[in-house]
């Protein structure tokens, strides 16, 4: 496709309501189909709300659960992206979000990075996806799939690229917080939100499509503020904030063509370099070769020397001539 | 960059606003419409309480109210006892007829003296405090007859600093200004309409004559904020807001404060017996699907 449109459903879901968010889920398909959407985007978990607590497992599905199988077949001809707590055959619960083509799940993308701090406590409730993978799709682009914090974590959008992903898609459940009036659009967790979004549109010289929910859960507001981001960083769509609503943008696969032949930064990424360095600070932090950086005398696999090594606890003690 | 988003409406003097407080009141405004509306629906419920003091929290809440879901669906209660200033209800009076919502008066002086009789060694701390329960008390049972939730009105100063008398006040079925310092509230206040009078005039528990919050804890609400928010929200240590200005002496006394009032902020321990204990390891949302009232 030389042009997909791309519609965001930005939802405000019904916390443990699968059924009453299955239907809204089927309407906005429809809805957006006669839209002429290509390729519609759906929240992190909204299918289910966000802070579920021990609800997660009562509004877990499978893969073959007969309610997703009916949403899968609603989007012949269509892409979407739909999120939902997974479990696994081994019960194991996951924040996945699914990418849906022609009537079947073409990926299913396991969150993987669960905040735990702050006012997130998601660890407790979630196992943590182990798969990051770019996925083709019927769009012509490939695609790479990210739920919420994924992108407060560098290397994703940038594997995502690398393994030929041309649209990043991360849907999100985010909560709005810091109403400090300074602030570039008045509240804190959206500035943090475009500055990645353009930062990694960049970067990776790939399209970014951010889709956020609205509403309430208990104490937290989501603030919507849903986005799709050019590779040259431009703002192609901007949802308003805390607004429900399907939003749609146009984008045309020329644009990303362009943008990385006359910056091609991918093609100039050292992904060896990654591997190598990598490789390398794993061995350090298990102690299992020496710490450039920790300070002389060091225990293996511990960045900081006892003041009087005499004394350190048994095998900490420096061997030899350290 | 547009720094003056959010800005009080009102000239300057009205109040002082700290610039480290200073929120954007158009998305405050927005987020509690959504939250008070949110706290309902989940609930089943179209109305909602409150305690109308005369005061500025009570008066936001209430306009707050009425932004979110029309004043027609409010009911202020005013309960004033009889050393109440007199001009705390005519505040009151003055908010409920500028939202033109439904109002109640209910004069709690047989109650608690009722309760007290000859008892003149009741202290004025005990007397504040049973007060306070006694307005819980009548609003929990206009909850009842008006079909509308209890909506808090307790900031987040006072219940940092542990102003706030435990089952008194401080219950409610939500609170949407309990994230608000003093000074936000007044800014929020400003932008929404509260009355002049009310943001200007100094605020007190009013448990008696002449009596205000500032002269009785010997801080302004503008400079117990800042220090709040620095040790608070921003993590600052002792050393670093003392750096900031602020006098060990107070820092060190208000700290103090707010860790003896933890517990008023707190749901109570239940002592772990069983293998699911609610709030422990029995974890749900307040609202779950199929519990509304309707």
């Amino acid at each position: 496709m030389d042009s997909v449109r791309i519609a965001l459903a930005q939802i405000a879901p019904q916390l443990g309501a699968l059924e009453a968010n299955l239907v809204t889920h089927h309407d906005l398909l429809e809805e957006a189909r006669g839209a002429g959407a290509d390729l519609v985007v759906f929240p992190e978990l909204g299918l289910t709300g966000y802070l579920l607590q021990d609800l997660a497992a009562e509004v877990a599905m499978r893969l073959d659960d007969p309610r997703l199988t009916r949403l899968v077949a609603a989007t012949r001809d269509l892409s979407a992206v739909v999120s939902f707590v997974e479990e696994s055959a081994d019960h194991r619960l996951f924040i996945s979000a699914a990418l849906l083509e022609d009537g079947e799940i073409r990926h299913v993308h396991r969150k993987l990075f669960l905040p735990t701090y702050g006012l997130f406590d998601e660890r407790r409730f979630f196992a943590q996806g182990d798969l990051l993978r770019a996925v083709p799709s019927r769009l012509g682009p490939g695609i790479g799939l990210a739920v919420c914090e994924d992108f407060w974590h560098l290397s994703v959008p940038q594997i995502l690229a690398l393994d030929g992903a041309q649209i990043l898609i991360n849907v999100s459940s985010s909560p709005g917080r810091d109403l400090a009036a300074t602030n570039e659009v008045g509240l804190g967790t959206a500035t943090s939100w475009r500055t990645l979004m353009r930062t990694y549109a960049q970067l990776t010289t790939s399209f970014v499509v951010f889709c956020n929910r609205v509403g309430v859960d208990e104490s937290i507001s989501f603030w919507g503020g849903s986005e799709v981001i050019a590779p040259t960083g431009a703002v192609l769509l901007s949802a308003p904030l805390y607004d429900e609503g399907l939003f749609t943008a146009d984008i045309a696969t020329a644009d990303l063509r362009r943008e990385r032949i006359g910056l091609p930064l991918l093609r100039d990424e050292r992904p060896e370099l990654h591997v190598r360095e990598l490789s390398r600070i794993i061995a350090e932090r298990a102690g299992l070769a020496p710490d450039m950086t920790s300070q002389p005398g060091a225990a293996p696999g511990l960045d900081i020397a006892p003041a009087d090594p005499e004394h350190a606890p048994i095998g900490f003690r420096p061997g030899g001539d350290g | 960059m547009n720094t003056d988003r959010g800005a009080p409406s009102t000239p300057a003097a009205a109040f002082a606003l700290p610039a480290e407080l200073a929120i954007d009141t158009d998305i405050a405004r927005r987020v509690i419409a959504e939250f008070i509306r949110g706290q309902l629906g989940q609930a089943g419920f179209q109305r909602a309480v409150l305690g109308l003091s005369g005061g500025i929290d009570s008066a936001l809440v209430a306009y707050l109210v009425a932004e979110a879901i029309g004043a027609q669906q409010l009911l202020c209660v005013l309960m004033p006892y009889r050393t109440s200033s007199p001009a705390s209800r005519a505040d009151a009076e003055e908010v409920v007829r500028r939202l033109g919502c439904a109002s109640e008066l209910v004069d709690i002086s047989p109650m608690v003296d009722g309760f007290y009789g000859s008892d003149t060694d009741a202290s004025v701390l005990r007397r504040g405090n049973f007060m306070a329960r006694m307005r819980m008390s009548v609003l929990y049972d206009r909850s009842v007859t008006f079909e509308g939730l209890v909506v808090g009105t307790g900031n987040k100063t006072e219940s940092l600093i542990g102003y706030t008398t435990i089952f008194g006040d401080s219950a409610c079925a939500f609170n949407p200004v309990g994230d608000l310092y003093k000074s936000q509230i007044r800014q929020v206040s400003a932008a929404i309409g509260v009355p002049d009078e009310i943001i200007r005039k100094a605020p007190s528990a009013d448990l008696w004559p002449g009596q205000t919050d500032e002269a009785e804890a010997g801080f302004s609400y503008p400079e117990l904020d800042r220090l709040l928010f620095w040790r608070i929200d921003k993590r600052r240590s002792v050393d670093e807001v003392v750096a900031l200005g602020f006098s060990r002496e107070l820092v060190e006394r208000v700290d103090r404060m707010v860790a003896s009032a933890e517990f008023k902020r707190q749901v109570p321990p239940i002592a772990k017996l069983g293998p699911r204990t609610a709030g422990i390891d029995y974890l749900y949302p307040r609202r779950r699907p199929g519990s509304a009232r309707r």
